[in-house]
């Protein structure tokens, strides 16, 4: 009975424009669907299929598309970000395992992961190919500086970070951070790229001139991947072996809470009034709901096997004109 | 079935957790972790795998067993099947064959090829998760069945496939005794047809789990099948035992039936079935092959790759009759 009143309320909000904003979109990377979840119901309301292992997904410039990279199937799926709809297929795009838009959004940027190649793309709503970069060491991340010139990429698998220039194509630095570097982001100073050593248990301060590493914070074994609070101050960071999310103050360089996230806690996003973080937990085939005034965890959801990214949909007008990262990047006010 | 999934992978989690991830991280092999993760789900089917084996398969055999003899002869199946579900084989293999594989899916890639999935050819193939699984299932088992035939047919690929003939008291454990070549080899080809199909990884793991167990209960040693349309449905111990049987002057080639591992439909539309309740004396009438049985798992790994090396040589030293 419980199963079918809940069921009939995922109908009337499904059919309503406002169910749309309550949406949240989790990749389930080994079983080629996606799921959709309602945030006010707590539960799974659709499952979708999809290309083979879709691992991320981005928000375009014009925050109209959510583009979701199949990397098996070399494609983008596009779903409208007010409707959840789909909007069209791109295909062609090798092994898109990582994704992202410079903050001027002219650029477009996939990092190969088991194909070893960094594609650069002028966008413009279409994708084309300005130049397609191989490099061993499984590239894995990727961050930008403010001025659209410079995409920093991680190699995983060569404890590197490699900085393009996106114009040129051509590398401008390629050094040694630590183990198994991964998620990457540039700080609104730009003056600090922070990188999260999967291999370690720690991030990295990066120059983003020369690659040098200038800092080091301890935060968890298998520091992993980054997600701005969207106060460009905080940024939360997922240590996937240790089992915990860390909340880093970025001004002072120190961690500020922790709260532990069981099943290797990988991608990350808030909701729009900024009480919630949602992390998938890759392990356990859930997404958790992490209450940010307590910093504890409040909620998990079951979805498919193997959840990775998740994006959760914002109502129409609170759709931001860029996605957090680019926002925290170019220091646009949160408009949350 | 989500209380299930919860508890599934609660388990493969901890298991992960507390004894793999710390591993893999103090190694610095973090781009292994969710490889290493799905490991464990295949080492925890293992188990199960075993359990059905123990708690099911070899109740029946004791109560309905049909050739008896030499007890130790079925010793070292144990230690094949113990070496195979418990992962420690197919890790073996997996670290052989994964870079090849993954080169292969590279090339393919770069040339612009993406690997097709059924469900976008077939309508409302993906709105049911059984019958996607039956066709994942069934072309699976098709490839399986020329992979056997190839086995059979090529005097290399026999002179490692024959060990698992050898054996003169086949039962449930007589399934995983192949030599590690051989495996590698059926993997490989297996590995590369899935990819090329689609087959979810997710699908994959159920296909092996279930293909698996009913292959297991084929070489049960019981004179059972599942009924005259059952039989034809679904691979059993009568079926199988057929494939197994000994050859003799009066029927030299009874080898050449029955090849597949769990859908007789192959057998059927390619012209190797052979149904009937005869029941005939299991091994290989080559005394060079007869005396695996002598041979503990070490020793039959040894002289079965000498006798593998030797069937690759021009006029190789080891020739015998295909099977």
């Amino acid at each position: 009975m419980k199963n079918a009143v809940i069921a009939a309320l995922a109908l009337v909000l499904g059919a309503s424009s406002a169910a749309h904003a309550d949406q949240v979109i989790v990749l389930n990377s080994e079983e080629a669907s996606y799921s959709i979840l309602s945030r006010g119901l707590r539960m799974e309301t659709q499952r979708l299929p999809l290309g083979r292992e879709p691992h991320h997904l981005i928000q375009t410039p014009d925050g109209k598309e959510l583009l979701i990279a199949s990397t098996v199937t070399n494609e983008l799926v596009s779903l409208d970000t007010r409707t959840g709809e789909r909007k069209r297929t791109i295909r062609g795009i090798i092994d898109a395992y990582q994704l992202g838009f410079s903050p001027d959004g002219k650029w477009f940027v996939t990092a190969a992961y088991r194909l070893d190649h960094v594609d650069i793309y002028r966008y413009d709503g279409s994708f084309r190919l300005a130049g397609r970069i191989f490099i061993d060491g499984m590239p894995s991340h990727m961050a930008f500086d403010s001025e659209s010139r410079t995409v920093f990429v991680t190699l995983q698998q060569s404890a590197k970070v490699v900085a393009f220039d996106l114009e040129t194509q051509l590398i401008k630095w390629n050094a040694e951070v630590g183990k198994a570097p991964a998620g990457a982001v540039m700080l609104p100073d730009g003056k600090r790229l922070l990188v999260a050593l999967t291999g370690e248990d720690s991030i990295v301060t990066v120059d983003p001139k020369d690659g040098s590493v200038i800092g080091r914070l301890r935060t968890g074994r298998g520091a992993h991947n980054f997600w701005p609070k969207g106060d460009g101050r905080h940024w939360f960071l997922s240590n996937r072996v240790e089992g915990t999310v860390s909340l880093i103050d970025t001004q002072d360089m120190q961690v500020v809470a922790t709260v532990r996230i069981p099943g290797g806690p990988d991608c990350m996003d808030i909701t729009p009034d900024g009480k919630e973080l949602w992390v998938t937990q890759r392990f356990l085939r859930r997404i958790a709901i992490v209450d940010l005034a307590t910093m504890k965890v409040v909620g998990s959801i079951p979805v498919g096997k193997s959840p990775h990214g998740v994006f959760i949909l914002k109502a129409p007008a609170l759709t931001p004109p860029l996605s957090p990262f680019l926002r925290a990047a170019s220091n646009e006010p949160d408009p949350k | 079935m989500r209380p299930a999934i919860d508890l599934w992978v609660g388990v493969q989690a901890w298991l992960f957790e507390t004894f793999v991830s710390p591993v893999l991280f103090s190694l610095n092999l973090m781009e292994w972790f969710e490889p290493a993760f799905n490991a464990v789900e295949f080492f925890m089917l293992g188990v199960v795998q075993i359990l059905v084996i123990l708690l099911v398969m070899r109740l029946l055999e004791r109560r309905w067993g049909i050739e008896h003899g030499d007890e130790r002869l079925v010793g070292v199946d144990r230690v094949y099947t113990l070496l195979n579900k418990l992962g420690i084989v197919p890790l073996f293999v997996f670290v052989l064959a994964y870079p090849i594989t993954n080169q292969i899916e590279h090339l393919v890639r770069v040339l612009g090829f993406t690997p097709p999935r059924l469900e976008r050819l077939v309508p409302g193939l993906h709105d049911s998760a059984f019958l996607s699984f039956l066709v994942y299932f069934a072309l699976y088992d098709l490839a399986a069945y020329w992979v056997h035939r190839a086995q059979h047919r090529f005097a290399w690929w026999w002179a490692l496939h024959s060990l698992h003939h050898s054996q003169r008291r086949v039962t449930v454990w007589t399934d995983d005794r192949n030599h590690v070549i051989d495996d590698l080899l059926v993997n490989l080809v297996l590995a590369v047809f899935a990819q090329f199909v689609g087959v979810q990884p997710d699908d994959f793991v159920l296909i092996l789990m279930v293909g698996r167990l009913i292959e297991s209960w084929s070489h049960a040693n019981v004179d059972m099948s599942f009924g005259r349309l059952g039989e034809r449905l679904l691979v059993g111990p009568r079926f199988h035992r057929l494939h197994h049987a000994r050859a003799d002057a009066a029927q030299p080639h009874i080898h050449d039936h029955n090849f597949a591992p769990v859908l007789p439909v192959w057998d059927m539309l390619f012209g190797t079935a052979r149904f009937d309740d005869v029941q005939r004396p299991t091994g290989v009438d080559d005394p060079r092959i007869d005396a695996d049985n002598g041979r503990g798992w070490f020793g039959q790994q040894v002289v079965v790759f000498k006798r593998f090396v030797a069937a690759l040589m021009p006029r190789g030293s080891w020739v015998t009759q295909r099977r």
